[in-house]
């Protein structure tokens, strides 16, 4: 089970790497967070560690419901634009994403021989670093640069679940807030960006 | 052996009920008055009846082509994964037997389309040529990844060694897979995202296209290989991607493979209302996250399986 949802964690990172409309992008991310707290609560239930049952929780109302409602809000206030063009052409970023994923599965491969188990998951969550830095690098416009820059917390949160067994809960709940910290910086910049135009 | 024919036979005959099953859905959903399961026999034997006219400008290509794109898809038919336990099968058979049969079958098609000299055949015969071009390398990836995690190359094989011992260390490389042949089975079978097989209309036309011009029994012919195609791909899905049910009693076995086909013929309705038509030109991109799913679960499956 978990094995599926790390793929589901993929594969709706992929798909959102090939989406044209910001609402898409935001459904996307919205599942791959959902896909992230069903792997915390599924592991913290594994593991018997109520800390982590708490953050799979706490992950699945503020980034599944809780950011991308902000953000659809923010961009319907400040009338983003909604038709997204990956800058990097599709036939590119067909050759791109396997090339990463290869690069990444074998530059993780040292780090994996020292932990004993879940072994595969350091890989995967890696791999998805790279590509929510892709998702960064293919889009000019603010908003889905600011999915990249969330899913990559994503990121970082899977490699925190799956390499160490789980971080303590306060330093969770510091990203948590530095978040949600981040999203009202962001809502200033969009301030800042409507005023150029 | 009686089995094997049995079954074959049985899908043979839920065919047409499938693709006129998917139609009466969707017109459920649209607030329609829905049309009977048994509308796909019942248009075949209307065109049986009626006269068939070729033009007198094809040759003799046009006369044999029907066959010739409908024996493929019956010889296919021979080779899937096995449905009840301890049915006969066919082992030997691989990804790229099955691709080739199957593009066989669309080259005659393309062939046909070309053969009226009609503007909209040639126009669809490229079309289709374009998107079978991208749905080959796909396909043959997903299926060989696929009979990879079952632990042989042969499809039948492969399928009963899904079902018995499933490969759950590969859960993530399996979803991918699926997610790749599932798009896969939308293209290759003109369903909407690809192709809207419901409209005439010059921009949107691809497989309706090159069979403008078929009237009375070949174009029954042509109906029937297209539906046999949809039940081959929709039963290679539901025996490599959803495998479970062959332990039972072949009554009870055979019952839930066909519900698991409704079940792909449910989710391919549902797809099919919820999404608008692409862009011709937007396909590749769509195929492209097919070609990509289907490398990644290869990838998956070689560096982290073991």
């Amino acid at each position: 089970m978990i094995d599926f949802l790390i793929g589901l964690f993929l594969a709706t990172l992929i798909i959102s790497l090939f989406t044209t409309r910001l609402y898409g992008l935001l459904l996307w991310y919205s599942l791959n967070s959902l896909t992230l707290g069903l792997l915390a609560l599924f592991i913290g239930h594994e593991l018997d560690d109520m800390a982590m049952l708490i953050t799979g929780i706490v992950t699945i109302l503020i980034k599944t419901i809780g950011i991308p409602y902000i953000l659809k809000n923010l961009s319907q206030k400040f009338h983003f634009v909604r038709q997204i063009n990956p800058e990097i052409k599709v036939q590119y970023a067909i050759m791109l994403i396997p090339a990463i994923l290869v690069f990444t599965f074998y530059l993780s491969e040292p780090i994996t021989q020292m932990i004993n188990e879940n072994n595969n998951y350091i890989a995967i969550s890696i791999s998805s670093l790279f590509l929510s830095l892709l998702l960064m690098m293919e889009h000019k416009n603010i908003a889905p640069k600011i999915i990249g820059f969330l899913s990559m917390e994503n990121a970082l949160f899977l490699l925190g679940i799956t390499a160490t067994d789980g971080m303590p809960m306060l330093v969770e709940f510091g990203i948590f807030l530095d978040l949600l910290m981040a999203i009202v910086v962001m809502n200033l910049l969009f301030h800042n960006e409507e005023a150029k135009v | 052996m009686i089995l094997y024919f049995l079954t074959i036979i049985c899908l043979l005959l839920l065919a047409p009920i499938l693709l006129s099953f998917i139609k009466a859905l969707k017109m459920i959903l649209l607030f329609k008055k829905p049309i009977s399961l048994l509308q796909g026999y019942r248009n075949f034997s209307k065109l049986m009846q009626k006269e068939t006219i070729i033009s007198s400008e094809t040759s003799s290509i046009t006369r044999y082509a029907p066959f010739l794109v409908l024996s493929p898809l019956l010889v296919t038919m021979f080779f899937l994964p096995p449905v009840v336990k301890g049915a006969f099968y066919v082992s030997f058979v691989d990804a790229f037997t099955i691709t080739g049969l199957i593009s066989l079958s669309t080259f005659f098609l393309m062939l046909l389309g070309l053969d009226s000299a009609s503007a909209f055949g040639g126009m669809g015969s490229s079309r289709e040529a374009f998107i079978s071009a991208l749905v080959e390398p796909a396909m043959v990836l997903t299926i060989f990844s696929i009979s990879m995690m079952a632990g042989d190359l042969g499809i039948g094989q492969a399928g009963v060694n899904l079902a018995y011992n499933f490969p759950a260390e590969h859960m993530s490389s399996f979803l991918f897979a699926a997610i790749s042949f599932f798009i896969l089975l939308i293209a290759e079978n003109g369903r909407i995202p690809v192709d809207n097989p419901e409209t005439h209309l010059e921009l949107t036309m691809v497989h309706e296209a090159m069979i403008l011009d078929l009237s009375g029994v070949y174009l029954a012919i042509i109906e029937m290989a297209a539906s046999v195609k949809f039940v081959i791909f929709s039963s290679l899905f539901v025996s490599l991607f959803i495998p479970f049910g062959l332990e039972y009693s072949p009554v009870v076995a055979i019952l839930i493979f066909i519900a698991k086909l409704f079940g792909v013929a449910i989710a391919v309705a549902f797809v099919e209302v919820n999404m608008a038509k692409l862009r011709l030109f937007k396909i590749p991109n769509l195929l492209g996250i097919s070609i990509v799913f289907a490398f990644l679960s290869l990838i998956t499956f070689y560096v982290l399986g073991y």
